[in-house]
Formats: C-alpha cells, sequence, structure tokens
C-alpha cells in the first residue's frame, strides 16, 4: 500500500510542477517581452505617433446604480490625454438617479439618435447628448445586466474601436494611449488587455491615482502579490505565446466589427471579457482571418480590491464561475492550431478550471494517506515543502519582473514587505483563495446539472401520461 | 521514493532563494547605479546647457564606458528638440570631447539598447561616413532598430534617405506608420512629395495604402493628379476610397457614379462624403438613391452629406424626410437634421 501511496505523492508533485511551471515560463517570456521595451523606451520617445493617425475609440461605461460617482467618473474620463474618442455611458435602467446624476453635471438633452443595432439588447429608452460635452453620449434603457448594457454601448457608438470601461476603475491620463499602441503598430489586431493593480493604500485624488503605496492590511497585501504572481507578467506572457484567452473587463479594447460578428458580450456568462476574448479567438480561426490579440503591462488602471474575506470569497467564486463559462461555451477550441488550443486552453481547463478542484483534492489525500498510517510524515512534509517552494518561486519570479520592469514600489521597506507577502500568501492564502475557487466551480457545475435536467412533465387535466 | 519530492522541494527552494538573490541584487545595483549618476548627471547636464551656447568652453570631466551609454543617451535627447547652431554646437562639443568616435561605435555593440543609442547619435552627429551601415541596418529584418536607421538616415540626408527608403516604406508593415507620418509631416510636402510620387506610381503596388495614408503630407494637387487617376482605372476598394478623399471640385464628382454603384460599401460611403463635401443641389438625387443603401454606415453619412449640400435649405430637407417612403431613410434624416441644429 506504501508504494502505491508514494506513486500518488509522487503524481500529485508532478500536477503541482507543471501548475507552477505554466505559470513561471509566462513570466520566463513575458521578461523577453519587457526587455524589449526596455530597449525600444528611448526610441519611443521619439518620434511621437503623429495624433492624425490615432484610431478614434468609443469608451462604453456601463452603469448601474452610480450615482454618487458617476459624474465624476465621466469626469475623469474627459480628461484623458487621447487625439479623439467618445464616451458612451449607458445606465443599465438604475434604482438610483444616476441618469439625474449624469443630467445635471453634463445638461443633458434627449436626441433623436439612429443607430446601427446589429446586437440585440433590452430596449432602449433614450439616447441623450451633452451640451456641455459633446464628447459624451448617453443611452438611457432598461435594466439587461453588464453585457446588455456593454453590446447597447457597441451599438450606438461612433468608431471603429471601443474600450470597454469599468467606472470603478481608475485611469491613467495616458492609459488610452498606451492601451492602444498595439492597434497603430499592428493593424491585424483585434483585441488589447490592459494590467490592472489594486489601488488599495494608493493616494488618489480626482479618481487618480497620484502616489503608488502599498495596503495597510495582511488581506490588501496578499492580493497585492496574488496579483503580481497572475496578472501583468503571466498576461504579457502568454500574449508573447500568442495565446492571450483570459482578459480582464476592467479596461479592455477591442475592434468593433470582430465584436459584433463574434455575437459581442453575453450575458449568460455576466459579460465576462475572457469568454469573449476565446469567441474572437474562435470566429477569427474560423475565418482563417490574420488576427492579433496584444497585452499591456503598465499599470494603466488601478482598482480598488476588496479587504474583507467575505467579500474577496465572493469575487474568486463568482471569477471561477465565469472561467468555466468561458472556457465550456468555447470548449471547441481545444486541441485546435496553435498555441491557443494546443497549451494555452488545455493549460486553463486543467490548471486554472480544474485546478483548484485537484489541488484541494490532492492535498486531501495526502492527509488521509498520512492519517492511515500509509505515508510517511517526512514525505507529507516534503510535498508541501515543494508546494510552498515553488509557489514562491513563481511569486518571487513576478517581483524580479515588477523590479526590472516598473518598479512601483522602489523604497527598500516596500521591497521587504512584498517579498514577506509574496511567502505568505503560498502558506495557506493560495490554498484558502483554491477552496473559493473550488465553491465557483461547484456553483457553475450544479448550474450545468440543473440546465441538462429534463424538465418535470406536468400531468396533463385529462387522461394518463403515456410510457 | 522519497527522492522525488526531495528534489522538487530544495530544487524549488534553491530556484526561489536564486530569484530572491537577483531580486535584491538587481535593487541593490539600481540604486547604486542611480545614486552615482545622479551626481554626475547634473554635471553632465550643466556642461551640455554650456555646449549649447559656446561647445569650447563647456567642461566634461572623462566618461567611463560604463556610463557612456548613458551620456550619450542624455546628449540624444539634449539633441531631440534642437535644430540648426544648437544642433550643430553639441555636436562639435562631442566631437571636442572625443566622444563622437566612442558614440558611433555603440552601433556594433550586441545590446540592442546600446545599439539604438549609437544609431540614433549616428543621426544627430548627421554622420555621413556610416551611411552605408546605416542602409545596412535600415533593411535588416528587426523592426524597431531598422527604424531607428530610418530615423537616422532622414536625419543625415532626409531626400536621399527617403528615395533609398522608397522601395522599402511601402512593404515595412513592421514600421510604425503613425510614427513614419509624424517624420514625413515634419519633413514638409518640399521633402517628401518626390518619394511620395515615386511610390504612388510604382507597380505592383503591395502595401500601397500605407502609401496614401501619407500621401497627406505631399503637395495635395500633384498628390490629386495621381489619385483621382484611379477612379477612372481601378476598382480596388481601398485605392478607390482613398481617390474618393481627394475629391475637391464639383469637376471631379463625375467619377463618383461609379464610385456610388460600387459592391463594396466603403466605397459607397466614401462616395456619399465626397457628394456632400463638395456637391450642390445636382448631387440630392444620387445621395437620396445612397439614402436607401441597404448598409446602415452608408445612409448615415448619405444623410450627413445631403445636410451638407450646398444651396440646399432645412425646410427642404424636413420635407425630404416627410415624403420619404423609406423608414430608415426619414429616420437617418431627421438625425442629421437635429445634429445640424444641434451644432
Amino acid at each position: 500500500m506504501n508504494t502505491a501511496a508514494y506513486a500518488f505523492a509522487g503524481l500529485f508533485l508532478a500536477f503541482l510542477a507543471t501548475m507552477h511551471l505554466l505559470q513561471l515560463v509566462p513570466h520566463l517570456l513575458a521578461l523577453r517581452a519587457l526587455r524589449r521595451s526596455v530597449s525600444v523606451r528611448s526610441l519611443q520617445e521619439l518620434p511621437p505617433a503623429f495624433s492624425g493617425f490615432e484610431p478614434p475609440v468609443s469608451l462604453v461605461v456601463a452603469a448601474f446604480d452610480q450615482e454618487a460617482t458617476i459624474a465624476d467618473t465621466v469626469r475623469a474620463l474627459l480628461q484623458l490625454d487621447y487625439a479623439d474618442f467618445e464616451i458612451v455611458v449607458v445606465n443599465d435602467g438604475s434604482n438610483d438617479a444616476t441618469l439625474a446624476a449624469l443630467e445635471f453635471a453634463f445638461d443633458l438633452e434627449a436626441f433623436p439618435k439612429v443607430y446601427w443595432r446589429r446586437l440585440a439588447t433590452r430596449t432602449v429608452r433614450a439616447i441623450y447628448k451633452s451640451h456641455a460635452e459633446p464628447r459624451l453620449l448617453v443611452v438611457d434603457k432598461e435594466h439587461g445586466g453588464r453585457a446588455d448594457a456593454l453590446n447597447a454601448g457597441i451599438n450606438a457608438s461612433h468608431y471603429p474601436l471601443f474600450c470597454a470601461v469599468d467606472p470603478q476603475q481608475m485611469l491613467h491620463r495616458d492609459s488610452l494611449r498606451r492601451a492602444l499602441e498595439p492597434f497603430v503598430d499592428d493593424p491585424a489586431t483585434v483585441a488589447v488587455g490592459a494590467a490592472i493593480r489594486p489601488a488599495n493604500g494608493c493616494a488618489v485624488a480626482e479618481n487618480r491615482v497620484t502616489a503608488v503605496e502599498l495596503p495597510q492590511s495582511l488581506l490588501g497585501m496578499l492580493q497585492i502579490a496574488e496579483y503580481l504572481r497572475t496578472y501583468p507578467f503571466a498576461r504579457l506572457g502568454w500574449a508573447e505565446m500568442k495565446a492571450s484567452l483570459v482578459m480582464s473587463g476592467a479596461v479592455a479594447v477591442f475592434r468593433k466589427d470582430a465584436v459584433v460578428e463574434s455575437g459581442g458580450f453575453k450575458s449568460d456568462t455576466g459579460g465576462a471579457a475572457t469568454e469573449l476574448m476565446m469567441r474572437l479567438h474562435r470566429v477569427m480561426r474560423t475565418r482563417k482571418e490574420d488576427y492579433s490579440v496584444h497585452f499591456v503591462a503598465d499599470a494603466v488602471s488601478w482598482n480598488i480590491v476588496p479587504e474583507t474575506f467575505g467579500a474577496l470569497r465572493e469575487q474568486h467564486v463568482r471569477r471561477q464561475l465565469r472561467l468555466a463559462e468561458s472556457l465550456h461555451a468555447n470548449a471547441s477550441l481545444l486541441g485546435s492550431r496553435g498555441t491557443v488550443g494546443m497549451l494555452a486552453f488545455p493549460g486553463l481547463m486543467l490548471f486554472e478550471c480544474y485546478g483548484p478542484l485537484l489541488e484541494l483534492a490532492g492535498y486531501a489525500a495526502m492527509l488521509a494517506l498520512f492519517a492511515l498510517g500509509w505515508l510517511p510524515g517526512k514525505a507529507l512534509a516534503l510535498v508541501l515543502v515543494a508546494s510552498f517552494g515553488l509557489g514562491f518561486l513563481v511569486s518571487a519570479s513576478a517581483l524580479l519582473l515588477e523590479e526590472y520592469s516598473f518598479r512601483l514600489y522602489p523604497r527598500a521597506g516596500q521591497l521587504a514587505r512584498l517579498l514577506l507577502a509574496s511567502a505568505v500568501e503560498n502558506l495557506g492564502y493560495r490554498q484558502l483563495v483554491a477552496c473559493w475557487r473550488t465553491m465557483g466551480l461547484w456553483q457553475w457545475m450544479r448550474a450545468r446539472l440543473k440546465q441538462r435536467a429534463p424538465p418535470r412533465r406536468e400531468l396533463p387535466s385529462h387522461g394518463r401520461l403515456r410510457p | 521514493m522519497s527522492s522525488l519530492p526531495e528534489a522538487v522541494a530544495a530544487g524549488a527552494l534553491f530556484a526561489a532563494l536564486l530569484v530572491v538573490v537577483a531580486l535584491v541584487s538587481v535593487r541593490a545595483l539600481r540604486r547604486w547605479r542611480h545614486a552615482r549618476l545622479r551626481g554626475v548627471q547634473e554635471q553632465w547636464r550643466g556642461a551640455l546647457q554650456q555646449a549649447a551656447e559656446d561647445p569650447h568652453a563647456a567642461r566634461l570631466d572623462p566618461i567611463g564606458a560604463l556610463d557612456l551609454p548613458y551620456f550619450i543617451a542624455l546628449w540624444n535627447r539634449a539633441q531631440e528638440p534642437q535644430h540648426g547652431e544648437v544642433a550643430e554646437r553639441l555636436a562639435v562639443f562631442l566631437a571636442l570631447q572625443g566622444l563622437d568616435k566612442r558614440a558611433l561605435r555603440l552601433m556594433h555593440r550586441p545590446s540592442k539598447r546600446l545599439r539604438i543609442i549609437g544609431i540614433q547619435a549616428a543621426g544627430h552627429l548627421r554622420e555621413a561616413s556610416v551611411w552605408p551601415r546605416l542602409e545596412k541596418i535600415a533593411h535588416a529584418r528587426d523592426p524597431v532598430t531598422s527604424f531607428a536607421a530610418v530615423l537616422a538616415l532622414v536625419r543625415i540626408d532626409p531626400r536621399r534617405a527617403l528615395e533609398v527608403l522608397a522601395a522599402s516604406i511601402p512593404e515595412r508593415a513592421d514600421w510604425p506608420l503613425a510614427r513614419l507620418a509624424t517624420v514625413f509631416q515634419n519633413l514638409g510636402p518640399a521633402v517628401v512629395t518626390g518619394p511620395l510620387v515615386t511610390m504612388l506610381m510604382r507597380k505592383p503596388r503591395p502595401g500601397l495604402e500605407r502609401v496614401v495614408k501619407l500621401a497627406r503630407f505631399g503637395h495635395r494637387e500633384r498628390i490629386a493628379n495621381i489619385v483621382l487617376g484611379w477612379l477612372g482605372s481601378s476598382t480596388d476598394p481601398d485605392l478607390m476610397m482613398a481617390a474618393l478623399e481627394y475629391v475637391e471640385s464639383p469637376g471631379d464628382l463625375r467619377w463618383a457614379d461609379g464610385a456610388a454603384a460600387h459592391p463594396e460599401w466603403r466605397v459607397r460611403l466614401a462616395a456619399a462624403r465626397a457628394l456632400g463635401r463638395v456637391g450642390g443641389r445636382n448631387e440630392m438625387p444620387r445621395l437620396l438613391e445612397l439614402l436607401k443603401d441597404p448598409v446602415w454606415w452608408v445612409r448615415y453619412h448619405s444623410a450627413q452629406a445631403l445636410t451638407r449640400l450646398e444651396g440646399l435649405e432645412p425646410f427642404e430637407l424636413e420635407t425630404l424626410r416627410e415624403n420619404a417612403r423609406d423608414a430608415f431613410a426619414a429616420d437617418m434624416l431627421g438625425q442629421a437634421l437635429a445634429e445640424m441644429r444641434w451644432s
């Protein structure tokens, strides 16, 4: 029995090693991309892009019950440093006075705008233009969720590119320019994802981060370490492999015609940008069109991450649910040509979607084997140490990349705290997140089973049911 | 059996430790370099400011091999906004310090960053002796160094550079067009029109759409003479759309008939815009026809074009809207009229 237990321990270790390797390899590739950008940094300063060639872009903001903040959000967006853009705010049937706040702040008036309803949405009640700000358009519609609101915004927008902006994000003045650079430099670009960073602890003024600081709370610190490990450099590495599948909906720029032809945002996946991204890959591959997806690793946008366990759990559960939905809705990508179908999609499916479940099951089985006396304590301890070591290796490599590239945390004390958080993150927090993600996966499985169950046949008012 | 977990655990911890050591070393090295450079850069900046006025009076402490790229990068940045005599004085200053040759040698270094700094310095020095080397780099595959070489060649001799690069500019899709446009804009029509005409006349025409976009920086009349000819001789949508942008007088509209009936909607849209830009009352029937187009954007731009037609009064447009049998057309005209009133 000991041999079987050892074999299981070896298998579990191989699983953990592969999972971490799939995080480490993108980091190595991100280093290549960062080296390239560092070498061209002096060149990029000159000559600047001719502003007449900057592609015009529509910023689409889906607003629901944002009465208190929507005016400030729009004002901050209007300050963005970019040649040609419009802002389309979609009031998604808010229960509060979101529309009134916009009317008051920007002197809105209903306008008989005719638009091309290429994506089906809930009824649009009215469209407003602003007397104060010609770049602003407000769409008032019945509540249909974020995806429906974004689709309505896409319909009403003018420009060939659109940027879906979460109203809770804080953007830099030059965010749009940075995020749109790939569209200027590569005509085959259909989508660009941009890095988001936690703003907890940072100094904020007028909806902008003015000084980067670390949060005081342990949960905030752990999330910064988690973001660094899983987000900017990992995404950059996958983009380097031409295999970007995951995208944050907080700030993402898309080519409108490609999105419209792909069907827009889907309501049943909560408007997840990742699902849209996967569908874009599918559609472009079916049409055999040359396309590319880029990722901008500069911190272009900041958001406040939850600092309570309840809110954090909810966030992770929801994310996992959406990931599972997105992956299964686009399962035909599995095995398709290139790194997308051969590496990224199977990797996401195995290690990101089912990974938390497998990881927790592995730990539980190891503990059970130990409790039954089939696995010695030393072997269990070694697996746990290896798990920590692998996780910390990935976290430390992310910190090294951060040091090499952006250096947002320049003080020695900040570096020490980040290193400590990266170590602590792998001593329980990561496993806790795996539990929450497993809950998300479980919710998705239950929902899927419910959908599959045949509808109960009602007894007819007269006669018998036929067998 | 425990050797595998042991090896993985030890390997992972050791690798993590190495990364942490690398991280701390990078941070320490950077701090040390930053502190050292902060001191000397003050002196460098002072010397460059003085050199911009009198290169012979400016003094500079000897610069070591490690510091050289930083100094040359600073010198490049100081050169960037300068023209004429100031740029000349800064170049003289570099030569007087014996740094010009050392700067050019950076072009041969293996590091891409150093090569780019060297290439930029060659451009600022207007160093004709490195022309063959720069031309070779400009034709290299790497988009970044090749584009840096293009910029350097343009600085040294813009006319000759554009002649040499005329064949590459349409084909090198990896050279950012928006940045190339800035170069063309800065050079001005007198310099760029000749090479643009050469590029526009070339056959076959791969990448012609890139040249067409840059053509706006040339002499409009000379470019229009070539481009408007495409309306009669080509059915290529990209060429026709580009040509329609050059329609400037009612006389040019004789070509727009074919474009308004083109199977590609983008061409019909460009035709509608051209009709609205220079047309008068006579163009109304054509635009009313386009107002029934199956493609939304064509209808939208046709409605807007109608509101811009010379000599057409708002009440006439209102009548057109009321009498329109097509609901889409009526809506479009309604919006166009509202936009007209709004503005």
